[in-house]
């Protein structure tokens, strides 16, 4: 579903990746101190996820960076990535229980430092850079497929400490980070219609929002106002006062649902996916876009006429990157179109690519 | 009218061109075969088709593991395999798990939910005999011999009591445990009762002394698998015939067992039964078999339950005339009727029920002693929608018939094709109503040569090429949510060699088999704008070489094996952007048998993987390494033979 980890963790950890640069080394060395990192769930059953590379100026990429420096799989789906300073968090989620880690490696050469894996790690979703900690949202065991397992869990770095686990009901997802909050959303599926957020510097949970559907944080637009979809409605929140300011429908159709939210780089733009499936089980959605002051959204116009697996702005270029997933049992793409939706080029990745990190 | 004798003739002529490389190793059983043979064994039609019957010192060797074991070994047919104990399906000659017929005693056992079989849950153990009929034989055996079909026999016993208890002990805390009775008796001065009694039972713990190998992890795992094999033969002077076969299996797997919350288990069961009746020229065949399928997740006691039930009647009648001094046709016409009921958790409705008939007409015409002709029809009518009718055609030619040197020359033509499984089309929401049946052509020439020297050594080659379209392969279309399409067109098309020698003199016996085939398996079809990148690609699982090489030496009786298999990278996605790299591995074995008086007592050593191999399954996890087994088997024979008419 929203696979948009990229772009949370480009929003919300930039800052402080910056300040990290800032604080470190003023020129780190390794292959991969500056290009585009692309998240690759691979084919589930088969375990074969992947991190792929590539410098903004490349048309080709790496398709397997990780297994290429260190000689070993990652040994499982790519469910995303996030950087502190000279350390790089990649999730892996294995199809076999006990199994799911979180690798924690050099962000410049993505040799393997550390790995933490279960019991602290089972069944990851996303991943959040917050100061020198990491936030990962998890669905647990979740065996019945009733999720009531799920937590957010807590590793400190450089010292690759797990921390705690923060309990969240209905299979916690996509996750924001902003100025001392974490805002947690919940799996479409899940059955939960709550945003809870979770304040960092306690890591307690302190306060959970009724939503009309199951939510998921955007980020944090130009005016600092928290962008969140929940269900068929984008929702401008207020960050004092958790309340909504503007509630905007995503168009009428109940079957449609929006997924792949990202914030253009001025932070003024949001760009979607709407999709839906018909009688024969085909994908069709296009992308849309709107700006963070309209008074509603135009679903009539699409932005781009096709689907992606995973969206994502490069903040430093504005290139929109798109991932496409032809099917898993074959490799992905990246495509790029400028902000006029025009395309420029594609790039073959590994399988089945949701995500982007840019650095 | 039926001329049994001349038959039989003619049955045990070709079964040894058939098995001309172990006909040694069969001379024991010669005279059973003969009579057992000639209710359900399609292999006489099969002229044209390469058939390949497994040596019963094979069987023997394997007889504590299951049958990708030895088929890996004898055979270039590739497995695609989760783990030890885990699920195991085949790809015969670059097709899919789908398009291999398994046949006990003539019935198609694949699982009618999934249309394939887990050879994980067949052991050797279970059955007498094993053949392996290459390429498409769908007009004789019907659905899915498309790569090809694994016919899997029980044999009345030779022996009037034989009884043996066998153990094996390997590393990792796996074993396997067999006992198993035969006997035999003239209740009457025409007729004769014979029977079989099995029962085994293997634990796969797997406990690895590590959880990685070069950084891939192995996925911990535990199988306990049990079954029963009860055969009855009921024989007369006259030439009646009625046998009963029963064959209970349980396999139970379990995926990380020690992780109560995310365990994964998979229990399943079958219960196959058979009656067959066979007078002179007519065979009756009745036959149920029930498969379920539990499987859960985390807590045990509320698996997803499928139970399938399949009740096949069987009515066939043989022709035979002879013409001219060598010149014969032998006519089989035979109908069958088969109602399935299946009961699945994930199913629109909770039963489906179908009819499925077949009626065909077998034909062999022995034209010249040189030249020898089938001709095979099939119709295959299924509740909703029909399958193609089905022909084939097939020729072998002796080039050169001497008694120390013959030279065969066969080829064949035979349409396939494959009936729906039942998940295909019942699944809710992913099956699909109106899928189509795959059909497809399979053409393939062969040459064949044996050359006696000698009374001492025996030599046998064969090359066979094919080429095989499937058209409307189905695929559970990733990019439509796994929805089930006829979206694929695959041209497999490839050489085999097999290579064998014998040596055998009153102290010493040798031997070695060479196997080499090539495979190129690919997708012709485009289906979508990225569907480009996968025409003309290999598909997934299936390696382009595959090669294997046995030998022994042997030397009263104790025995020296050595076994070599090598597969060369499997693409792991259909462009080819991933693929797990080949591999070698290599066996050893070591057996001795002491003989005191009536009893024997066999003794086994075992050293699998012994270079340590690193290999990758399906699922990027590793395999184990190096592993010893040894075992026992004592066994009791009363020296009188039963006596058949």
């Amino acid at each position: 579903m929203n696979k948009q980890l990229i772009r949370l963790a480009v929003t919300a950890s930039l800052s402080s990746f910056l300040w990290s640069c800032n604080q470190s080394d003023p020129t780190p060395k390794g292959n991969y101190v500056q290009g585009v990192f692309v998240i690759n769930e691979g084919n589930f059953s088969q375990n074969n996820g992947a991190v792929s590379f590539f410098t903004r100026e490349q048309t080709t990429a790496e398709a397997d960076i990780f297994s290429m420096v260190n000689n070993a799989p990652l040994n499982g789906g790519v469910q995303g990535y996030a950087e502190i300073g000279d350390l790089g968090v990649v999730l892996v989620d294995n199809s076999g229980s006990g199994l799911d880690k979180a690798v924690i490696v050099n962000s410049n050469t993505f040799e393997t430092v550390t790995t933490i894996g279960a019991s602290e790690i089972e069944n990851p979703r996303e991943i959040v850079a917050a100061g020198n900690k990491v936030y990962i949202s998890c669905w647990g065991s979740n065996a019945d497929y009733s999720y009531k397992t799920g937590y957010i869990a807590v590793i400190e770095l450089p010292s690759n400490r797990f921390v705690k686990k923060i309990n969240i009901n209905s299979g916690p997802e996509n996750l924001v980070y902003n100025n001392g909050k974490l805002y947690v959303g919940t799996v479409s599926y899940g059955g939960g219609k709550t945003l809870t957020v979770i304040n960092t510097s306690t890591d307690e949970i302190e306060k959970t929002i009724a939503l009309n559907g199951a939510p998921a944080p955007i980020g944090i637009d130009a005016n600092g106002k928290l962008w969140v979809s929940a269900g068929t409605q984008a929702i401008r929140m207020n960050t004092e006062t958790n309340t909504a300011e503007a509630t905007l429908a995503i168009g009428t159709d109940q079957n449609k649902s929006a997924s792949n939210f990202t914030f253009s780089s001025d932070r003024k733009t949001i760009f979607f996916v709407l999709s839906y499936s018909d009688a024969n089980y085909i994908s069709h959605g296009e992308t849309y876009k709107f700006g963070i002051t309209d008074a509603q959204i135009d679903v009539n116009t699409p932005f781009i006429k096709r689907l992606f697996t995973g969206l994502s702005v490069d903040p430093s270029q504005g290139l929109i990157y798109a991932a496409v997933t032809p099917s898993y049992a074959q490799a992905g793409y990246a495509v790029r179109y400028r902000t006029d939706g025009s395309l420029v080029d594609s790039i073959k990745v590994g399988v089945a690519p949701t995500g982007f990190f840019f650095k | 009218m039926f001329n049994k004798r001349k038959l039989l003739l003619i049955l045990s002529v070709t079964t040894g061109f058939f098995v001309s490389e172990n006909v040694q190793a069969q001379s024991d059983s010669v005279g059973l075969e003969t009579v057992t043979i000639r209710g359900f064994a399609p292999e006489r039609f099969m002229s044209g088709l390469k058939v390949q019957k497994m040596d019963s010192s094979a069987l023997n060797n394997f007889r504590f593991q299951n049958i990708s074991d030895l088929l890996s070994l004898y055979t270039p047919l590739a497995f695609k395999n989760y783990g030890h104990g885990q699920l195991n399906t085949v790809s015969f000659r670059g097709t899919s798990a789908n398009h291999t017929a398994v046949l006990w005693n003539g019935l198609n056992i694949n699982s009618p939910i999934l249309g394939q079989t887990d050879f994980s849950t067949i052991p050797v153990a279970g059955f007498d005999e094993l053949s392996v009929q290459y390429g498409s034989a769908a007009s004789i055996v019907g659905s899915d011999a498309v790569g090809g079909s694994i016919l899997l026999g029980s044999t009345a016993p030779a022996q009037s009591l034989h009884l043996s208890i066998g153990r094996q002990q390997e590393s990792f805390n796996n074993s396997q445990t067999q006992l198993t009775a035969q006997y035999g008796k003239a209740i009457h001065p025409k007729h004769i009762f014979s029977g079989k009694t099995s029962v085994y039972d293997g634990r796969i713990q797997n406990n690895y002394p590590y959880t990685e190998r070069r950084k891939y992890a192995i996925l911990p795992s535990e199988t306990f698998q049990r079954g029963l094999v009860q055969d009855l033969f009921f024989q007369s002077a006259n030439g009646r015939e009625l046998s009963a076969h029963v064959w209970l299996t349980e396999n139970n797997l379990t995926l990380t067992p020690e992780d109560t919350a995310g365990r994964e288990q998979t229990f399943t069961k079958a219960y196959r039964t058979m009656i067959r009746y066979g007078h002179k020229a007519f065979h009756f065949r009745t036959a149920w078999v029930r498969d379920i399928i539990d499987y859960a997740k985390g807590d045990l006691s509320r698996p997803d339950h499928a139970v399938t039930d399949k009740f096949s009647n069987r009515l066939e009648k043989d022709f035979s005339y002879a013409f001219g001094n060598n010149s014969s046709i032998q006519v089989k016409a035979g109908g069958e009727w088969t109602y399935y009921r299946a009961q699945v958790a994930g199913y629109v409705s909770p039963v489906n029920s179908e009819n499925r008939s077949d009626l065909y007409v077998l034909t062999r015409l022995q034209a010249t002693s040189r030249l020898l002709v089938s001709v095979n029809l099939r119709q295959a009518f299924v509740t909703r929608y029909n399958p193609p009718f089905t022909p084939s055609l097939g020729t072998e030619y002796y080039v050169v018939r001497n008694p120390e040197y013959h030279l065969k020359l066969k080829g064949s033509v035979g349409k396939s094709y494959r009936v729906p499984t039942l998940n295909e089309r019942f699944w809710k929401d992913l099956g699909n109503p109106d899928i189509k049946p795959e059909n497809g052509w399979n053409k393939e020439i062969g040459l064949e040569q044996n050359y006696l020297p000698d009374n001492h050594h025996s030599f046998y080659t064969s090359l066979t090429a094919y080429h095989n379209r499937v058209k409307d392969w189905t695929y559970w279309n990733a990019s439509r949510n796994y929805r089930v399409e006829n979206l694929q067109q695959v041209l497999a098309k490839g050489i085999e060699l097999q290579a064998g020698w014998k040596n055998s003199s009153s102290e010493w016996k040798s031997g070695a088999n060479l196997n080499y085939a090539l495979n190129k398996s690919t997708q012709e079809k485009a289906y979508d704008a990225y569907s480009l990148d996968i025409i003309g690609k290999q598909l997934v699982f299936v390696p382009v070489h595959t090669g294997s090489f046995i030998a022994f030496i042997q030397h009263r009786s104790t025995r020296l094996t050595a076994q070599i298999q090598t597969t060369s990278k499997r693409f792991a996605t259909f462009d080819n952007t991933q693929h797990l790299d080949g591999y070698m591995l290599a066996n050893l074995l070591a057996e001795t048998t002491l003989h005191l008086n009536k009893a024997k007592i066999r003794f086994q050593g075992q050293i699998n993987n012994i270079s340590d191999a690193f290999y990758l399954n399906v699922r990027n996890n590793a395999m184990p390494g190096r592993s010893f087994a040894l075992s026992l088997i004592i066994s009791y024979n009363q020296p009188a033979k039963i006596k058949y008419f």
